[in-house]
């Protein structure tokens, strides 16, 4: 990580500024108890110092800096990037402690199906009750509630389908659960082929016989008698 | 006592996918036939255990038929270009769009584990204090829905056991009236969710119904919070100077 010389004579003034905001950035991030915005953040503190706002980019430095300086002394806190904001969490080192104090927390996994139905969801949306169900195949409405009583997904508007059903869609919430800081941070969901060519499924068996069955482009090399 | 060891199956797609992977059999030509007569005995399991949540399954059971049934006719059904289709196809599109969800559900768990690491501020550094500690709150009346709810919170809570039973409860509410006299000898006041605590829904349900019998008949008294889905178990003979009926007045 690079770290802008503090000492450097010249540059005093934006030396100065840059504590400063290190100190309003730190101390905003540590006394709210949601994900802080870099906007929210520049806003109070050109509103208080009267000077122009920080840009986005200059609140994300400062949050670097911090962060490594909090690496470096071995601290157990870190500042974290969560649905599209900043939240201080402890660091991952320390987890067993706060694992054994939380015991009795209720902070559990989601079970299979409520988590097959949020990866539906998720990766889907906005999407509709039938569309799910059909992926899975069962009668997601449980599944949907619990989900919905959770605050991981919301209702986001109506299909114009057959019916107008509703539109879901996942929340900040669900965001910062799952420490992403925006959907695009989400893990890939992989295409059909990819998955074909996994090692799992048998390659060429499997080519030959996506000739036959699917409407996938056909591989070069048609195998032969197959007309 | 006997069992019977039943993994459970998110749904029919899973089921399938599960003799698929078991019996290593080619997605891209399942032998229906087979398929058909293994999945159709689970479900004659399943309608024996689980009533409700074999309606799926049965859907899925009538469009294997259906594909073996197609599968034996003589002269192939025919797309607008004149080829032959595949009966199986549509189920196998659905299959293999269920496995990549299902894959992502796994890719999500693995972050969700992740960011479990990773603790905040605010809200928990209460919990354990409520644990060992009561805060002096307002006692009201406990309505039964106040019961319902509470007992719907800890059941939610309980962890889901994998293995049906067919076999008489292991708890029953003599035993549970003796597990909960015996709390309240020692703990005075107690709050229904930390009798249920860690138990799984044959306990659980069995310590309800302990409570609810021995406050009809007097034995104990109910109290629940303003606010919070639980509610408090005590002997009658402690019961402190408050004037309003409770529960166990049966009225």
């Amino acid at each position: 990580m690079e770290v802008p010389n503090l000492h450097d004579e010249s540059i005093h003034d934006t030396d100065d500024r840059a504590e400063e905001l290190a100190r309003a950035v730190e101390a905003l991030i540590f006394a709210a108890d949601e994900p802080i915005s870099a906007d929210q953040i520049a806003e109070v503190f050109a509103e208080i110092t009267r000077e122009a706002r920080p840009s986005t980019p200059q609140i994300q430095e400062t949050v670097d800096r911090l962060n490594a300086q909090y690496e470096q002394q071995g601290g157990a806190i870190r500042i974290q990037a969560w649905a599209g904001g900043f939240r201080m969490s402890t660091s991952d080192e320390v987890a067993p402690y706060l694992k054994a104090f939380f015991r009795h927390d209720r902070q559990r996994r989601l079970t299979r199906s409520l988590m097959e139905t949020l990866a539906i969801l998720t990766y889907k949306q906005p999407t509709t009750k039938p569309e799910i169900d059909y992926v899975r195949g069962v009668d997601s409405d449980y599944a949907l509630r619990r989900l919905l009583d959770l605050g991981l997904i919301d209702v986001v508007g109506r299909s114009d389908s057959v019916g107008r059903p509703l539109l879901y869609g996942t929340t900040p919430h669900f965001l910062e659960t799952f420490g992403l800081s925006n959907l695009d941070g989400l893990p890939n969901l992989r295409e059909i082929e990819e998955l074909l060519n996994d090692p799992a499924f048998n390659k060429e068996r499997a080519r030959l016989l996506m000739l036959k069955g699917l409407d996938t482009p056909p591989p070069s090399e048609a195998p032969d008698g197959e007309t | 006592m006997y069992r019977i060891q039943v993994q459970e199956f998110e749904g029919p797609l899973d089921l399938l996918l599960f003799f698929i992977r078991r019996d290593e059999l080619d997605i891209f030509d399942i032998p229906i036939a087979q398929i058909a007569d293994e999945y159709l005995a689970y479900v004659r399991v399943m309608e024996q255990v689980d009533l409700d949540g074999v309606a799926d399954f049965i859907y899925m059971a009538a469009l294997l038929i259906n594909i073996k049934v197609r599968m034996l006719l003589p002269r192939p059904e025919l797309d607008e270009d004149g080829e032959p289709i595949d009966p199986r196809r549509e189920l196998v599109e659905r299959l293999l769009e269920y496995i990549r969800y299902k894959e992502a559900a796994e890719g999500l768990d693995v972050i969700h584990q992740q960011r479990a690491n990773l603790f905040t501020r605010g809200g928990a550094s209460s919990q354990e204090e409520q644990f060992f500690y009561e805060t002096p709150e307002t006692l009201v009346n406990t309505t039964l829905f106040d019961l319902i709810s509470a007992l719907r919170r800890v059941l939610t809570e309980a962890p889901e056991t994998p293995i049906l039973e067919l076999a008489p409860a292991e708890y029953t509410i003599e035993g549970q009236r003796a597990y909960v006299l015996e709390q309240l000898a020692r703990r005075g006041r107690v709050a229904f969710v930390d009798l249920a605590r860690h138990g799984h829904k044959g306990f659980i349900i069995s310590t309800f119904l302990a409570i609810l019998e021995m406050a009809q008949r007097g034995i104990v008294w109910l109290t629940s919070t303003e606010t919070a889905d639980d509610f408090y178990v005590q002997r009658v003979q402690d019961k402190p100077e408050v004037t309003n009926g409770a529960l166990s007045h049966g009225n």
